[in-house]
C-alpha cells in the first residue's frame, strides 16, 4: 500500500483499536494510582461487562446501546465488591505489593472461570442492528465503531475530568497521595475508595463492551487485554491518567504500524518488549 | 595522626530545591575515632548514605584510600563500597526476619568463596572456620538466645553492629549505634570499639546524640548544621565551642 | 503387570513428578531467594521445545539434546535474569510475564521452525526395552526429581541458601555487608532456570508431541498456585501443592473418578475456579501455605544433631 494509506490507516485503525484501550487503562490506572497495586483481575471487569451487555442485547434483544448501561454499572458494582471483599481485608491484613498481584491473579481466575461456568466457552458477538459503513480519511469504517469510539473518548476524558477538575477527584488524589494525612483532614478513605473502585470497574466494563463490538465476546476477552493495559499504564507514568490516555492512543498506533507491515505477533511482540524497556527505563529514573 | 582514610570534595545533595548536604572539603581517618555530631535534621545520616552510596550525590567525589590506594567510589554500588573495607551500621533497625543471631553471623563472616549457588556442602567447613570468632562476639555481648532471633530492638541493633564489626573494615560508620541500648552493653561497645581501632586500624566515625559518650570516646568530633560542617576539631575544643553551643545543646544533653 | 506400569498411570506419574520438580524451583526462585517468576513454565517449555526441535529436525540423539537444550536455556534465562533482577519485586513479576508471553507468541506466529499450534514431535524415549520402556522412563525422572530436592534441601542449610534468604528479607542490607546481591541472584536465576529446561528437555519424551500450550500462562499460574497453596517457603511446598491441585484434579478426579465426558468442559473450568478460590484464600487467611513457616530456627550443631528451639 502507499505511504499515505499506511499513515492514514495507522492512525485511523490505531486510534479506534486504543480507543477501548484508553478507557480501560484510565480505569486501571485509578486503582493503582490510590492503592498502589498491580489488580490483575480487573481484566475480568471488561470480560463481565462485555459478556452482560452481549447477554442483554444478543440474548435478550436490547437496543445495543440501552444494553451497555446495567452492564456498565454492574461491572462497577462488580469492583466495588472485589475491592470490599478481597483486596481492602487483604491490605490490611498487610499482604505485601507482589503477594498482592499473585492474590489479583486468583480473583482473575475466579471470575474468569465463573463466567466460563455461567456462560459456557461459546463466542457471542453483538447485535447491532442496521450498519452503515462510512469512510474517514478513506479507511471504511462502521457508524457503530464511530459512536464506540467516540463514546469511549468521551468516558475516558469524563473521567480525567472528573479526578483533575472536581472536588472529589481532588480528594481521590488527596487519600492516593498520603492516606493518613487525608484522615486527619476528615477523608473517609473506604468512601472514596468505593467511588473509585465503582468508577474504574465502570471503565473497565464499557472498555470490555467495545473491544467486543470489534472482535466477538468470549472468556478470555479481559484476559488478553491486560499485559496491554498494564503496558498502557506503566508506560504512562502509572498513576498519572493524563498519561495512561496519551499512551493508550500511541499503544494502539504503534501496534496497528507494525500489524500492517508483519503479522499481529510482531505488533504484540513489539509492545512487550517496549514494555520491559519502559520498566527498565522507570527504574532508572525513581 | 593515621594515613587518611576518606577524602571528599565538593560533595553536594538536595531534595526539592532544598540543600541537604554541602560539604566542600571532608577528610576522615587520621584520628582512630571520630564523632560527628549535630542537632536534627542537619544532614548527617544523609551525609553516610552519600558516602556509601545508599544515596546518589548529586554533585562531588568521594575517593577511598586503602593499602596506599586511592579509590574513587563516587560512582560504586552499596556491595562494592562494603567489599573496598567501608560499612556501616543503621540508624534504623534493619534485620534479617529468617535468620537467626547466627546466622546473620555466619552471613557476615561467610567469604565469597562460600557462597556459590553450588557450595552446597561448604556448611560445615565455614561453621569450623568461624565458630570461635562468632562465640567469642556472642559471650562477650552476653547473648542468651543466639539461635533464636532478635526480639528486643536493643539485641537488632547490636546485631547490627556485630554484623558489621566481623566484617573486620577500615572505615567504620556508626549511625547512632547507642540508641536503645542499656548502659552496661553501651559499656561493652565503648571498650570494644576503642580496642578495635587500636588492633585493627580501624577507623570509625559515630553518629550520636548523647554527648557524654562522643566527648569520652572521640579523638575529634564534626559539627555539623544544616547540611555544613561548621566546626572540627578537639573535643574539649568543640564543646566549648560557641556556636555548637548555641545550635546544639541547648536540646542535647550537654 | 504391565498394564499397571504402562498406560495412563505411569503418564500421569511422570507429569506429576515433572510438575513437582518445576514447583521446587519455583520455591528455590521465589521461595527462598524472592524473585517472583510469572515466566518459567515458557523457560521449562524452551527447553522442551529446543530439545525437541534438535531431535525431530537436526536428528540429535537424545541426551547430547537435552545437555545443549538445558546449555541454551541457562543462556536465554542469563539474559532475561541480566535485563530484569535488578528491577523490584512487582517488576519482576510483571517482567518475566511479559518475557513469557513474547516466548509464547513467538513460538505460536514462528511456524516455520515450531509448526505453530500443530506442534512438533514426536519425541521418543531414548531406549526401547518395550511394555517397560514408560514405566522405567518414570523412574528416571523419578530420581531427577528427587536429586533436585536433594539439592534444595542442603541449599537451605548452607552458605548459599542463607545469603539468598537475605537477599529475600532485606536486600539492601545484605548489599551493605558487602554481599553482591545481583550477581548472585543472577546466577542462581541462570542455573534453576537451566534446570527448568533440563526438566523440560526431559518431559519431552513423556509428552511425545509438544504444543505452545505447554509454555503458557495456565501452567505457569497452576505452579504459582501450587507452591502458594502448598508452602512457598518450604522445600516440600511444591510437592504438597502439586498434589493437591494437578494430583487432586487431573490425576485422581479425571482418572479414578470416572466423569462423563460431557461434563468435561465444566471439571475444566471448575478447576480452575476452585484455583483461584484457593489462591485468594491462601493468600488472605494462611499465606504460608499449608505447611507453614519453618521450624523458627534450626541449630545443627557440630555434634550434627538437629535442635529445634522456639518450636
Amino acid at each position: 500500500m502507499s505511504f499515505a494509506m499506511f499513515l492514514k490507516s495507522t492512525f485511523v485503525i490505531g486510534l479506534l483499536e486504543s480507543a477501548p484501550l484508553m478507557l480501560a487503562a484510565v480505569g486501571f490506572t485509578l486503582i493503582y494510582r490510590l492503592n498502589g497495586f498491580i489488580n490483575i483481575g480487573y481484566a475480568e471487569n471488561a470480560t463481565l461487562g462485555a459478556y452482560l451487555a452481549v447477554t442483554l442485547n444478543a440474548i435478550l434483544g436490547w437496543n445495543f446501546y440501552i444494553a451497555i448501561i446495567p452492564a456498565a454499572l454492574f461491572s462497577g458494582v462488580l469492583s466495588v465488591l472485589t475491592y470490599l471483599i478481597v483486596f481492602r481485608p487483604a491490605m490490611k491484613r498487610g499482604v505485601g505489593p507482589t503477594e498482592m498481584i499473585i492474590l489479583s491473579v486468583g480473583v482473575s481466575f475466579f471470575l474468569r472461570y465463573g463466567i466460563s461456568l455461567i456462560w459456557g466457552s461459546r463466542l457471542y458477538n453483538f447485535n447491532l442492528g442496521k450498519t452503515d459503513y462510512l469512510s474517514l480519511f478513506g479507511i471504511g469504517i462502521t457508524n457503530t465503531q464511530l459512536i464506540c469510539l467516540g463514546l469511549a473518548l468521551v468516558v475516558a476524558f469524563g473521567l480525567y475530568a472528573f479526578i483533575y477538575k472536581t472536588k472529589m477527584g481532588e480528594t481521590m488524589r488527596a487519600l492516593a497521595d498520603n492516606e493518613e494525612l487525608a484522615m486527619i483532614s476528615g477523608i473517609n478513605p473506604v468512601k472514596v475508595s468505593v467511588v473509585v473502585w465503582f468508577l474504574s470497574g465502570l471503565a473497565g466494563g464499557l472498555a470490555g463492551v467495545f473491544t467486543g463490538v470489534f472482535t466477538w465476546v468470549n472468556t478470555g476477552l479481559g484476559w488478553h487485554m491486560i499485559l496491554v493495559i498494564l503496558l498502557v499504564a506503566i508506560i504512562g507514568r502509572v498513576g498519572d491518567v493524563r498519561g495512561a490516555l496519551i499512551a493508550g492512543a500511541g499503544v494502539g498506533i504503534i501496534t496497528t504500524a507494525v500489524t500492517l507491515v508483519t503479522q499481529p505477533a510482531y505488533g504484540v511482540v513489539t509492545l512487550l518488549v517496549i514494555f520491559i524497556v519502559i520498566l527498565k527505563i522507570r527504574k532508572v529514573r525513581a | 595522626m593515621r594515613e587518611k582514610k576518606l577524602h571528599l570534595k565538593n560533595v553536594m545533595k538536595s531534595f526539592g530545591g532544598r540543600k541537604v548536604v554541602d560539604i566542600p572539603e571532608l577528610t576522615i581517618g587520621t584520628h582512630g575515632i571520630e564523632g560527628l555530631i549535630g542537632p536534627n535534621g542537619a544532614g548527617k545520616t544523609t551525609l553516610i548514605n552519600l558516602i556509601t552510596h545508599r544515596l546518589k550525590m548529586d554533585y562531588g567525589q568521594i575517593l577511598y584510600y586503602a593499602n596506599g590506594n586511592e579509590i574513587d567510589i563516587s560512582n560504586k554500588s552499596i556491595d562494592e563500597i562494603a567489599r573496598l573495607g567501608m560499612v556501616r551500621t543503621n540508624q534504623v533497625i534493619q534485620d534479617f526476619q529468617s535468620l537467626t543471631i547466627r546466622d546473620s553471623l555466619l552471613l557476615s563472616l561467610a567469604a565469597p568463596a562460600y557462597e556459590n549457588f553450588y557450595n552446597i556442602f561448604s556448611e560445615r567447613k565455614l561453621r569450623k572456620t568461624v565458630e570461635q570468632e562468632i562465640e567469642r562476639y556472642l559471650e562477650y555481648f552476653h547473648f542468651e538466645n543466639p539461635d533464636g532471633h532478635a526480639l528486643s530492638a536493643g539485641e537488632k541493633k547490636l546485631l547490627d553492629i556485630i554484623r558489621c564489626l566481623a566484617l573486620k573494615p577500615q572505615v567504620l560508620l556508626m549511625d547512632e549505634p547507642t540508641c536503645g541500648l542499656p548502659q552496661d552493653l553501651i559499656d561493652l561497645f565503648i571498650d570494644l570499639i576503642k580496642r578495635k581501632t587500636v588492633e585493627e586500624d580501624m577507623t570509625i566515625l559515630i553518629v550520636e546524640h548523647d554527648l557524654d559518650l562522643i566527648w569520652g570516646v572521640s579523638e575529634n568530633v564534626y559539627f555539623m548544621a544544616e547540611g555544613e560542617i561548621l566546626i572540627q576539631g578537639p573535643p574539649d575544643e568543640v564543646r566549648r565551642n560557641e556556636t555548637v553551643v548555641e545550635k546544639y545543646m541547648g536540646e542535647g544533653i550537654a | 503387570m504391565g498394564q499397571i506400569l504402562s498406560g495412563y498411570y505411569v503418564y500421569m506419574l511422570s507429569i506429576l513428578v515433572v510438575y513437582i520438580a518445576l514447583a521446587t524451583i519455583l520455591h528455590a526462585q521465589f521461595g527462598l531467594t524472592g524473585i517472583a517468576n510469572f515466566g518459567l513454565s515458557a523457560i521449562w517449555g524452551f527447553g522442551m521445545y529446543t530439545s525437541a526441535l534438535l531431535i525431530v529436525k537436526l536428528n540429535f540423539p537424545f541426551v547430547p539434546a537435552v545437555i545443549l537444550a538445558t546449555v541454551l536455556t541457562g543462556a536465554v534465562s542469563m539474559g532475561i535474569g541480566r535485563i530484569i533482577l535488578d528491577l523490584d519485586s512487582q517488576s519482576v513479576l510483571v517482567g518475566t510475564l511479559a518475557f513469557l508471553a513474547i516466548i509464547e507468541t513467538l513460538v505460536i506466529s514462528e511456524k516455520w521452525l515450531t509448526n505453530g499450534v500443530m506442534g512438533i514431535g514426536p519425541v521418543n524415549y531414548p531406549f526401547d526395552i518395550g511394555t517397560y520402556s514408560q514405566f522405567v522412563y518414570f523412574l528416571i525422572l523419578l530420581i531427577f526429581t528427587m536429586a533436585l530436592m536433594y539439592y534444595a534441601r542442603k541449599l537451605e542449610s548452607s552458605p548459599p541458601g542463607r545469603l539468598f534468604l537475605s537477599i529475600q528479607d532485606n536486600e539492601p542490607l545484605s548489599q551493605s555487608l558487602g554481599k553482591p546481591t545481583f550477581r548472585r541472584k543472577l546466577f542462581f536465576f541462570a542455573f534453576t532456570s537451566a534446570l527448568a529446561g533440563f526438566f523440560g528437555a526431559l518431559a519431552a519424551p513423556t509428552y511425545k508431541f509438544l504444543f505452545p500450550k505447554y509454555m503458557g500462562p495456565a501452567i505457569t499460574f497452576t505452579l504459582w498456585i501450587a507452591l502458594i497453596l502448598g508452602a512457598r517457603k518450604r522445600i516440600f511446598g511444591g510437592l504438597v501443592g502439586i498434589l493437591a491441585t494437578i494430583g487432586l484434579f487431573d490425576v485422581i478426579l479425571e482418572s479414578v473418578v470416572p466423569i462423563p465426558s460431557r461434563y468435561a468442559g465444566i471439571l475444566y473450568n471448575s478447576k480452575y475456579f476452585l484455583y483461584g478460590l484457593t489462591l485468594i484464600l491462601v493468600l488472605m487467611f494462611r499465606p504460608s501455605g499449608i505447611l507453614g513457616e519453618k521450624a523458627k530456627s534450626l541449630n545443627i550443631a557440630n555434634t550434627g544433631k538437629i535442635h529445634k528451639m522456639e518450636g
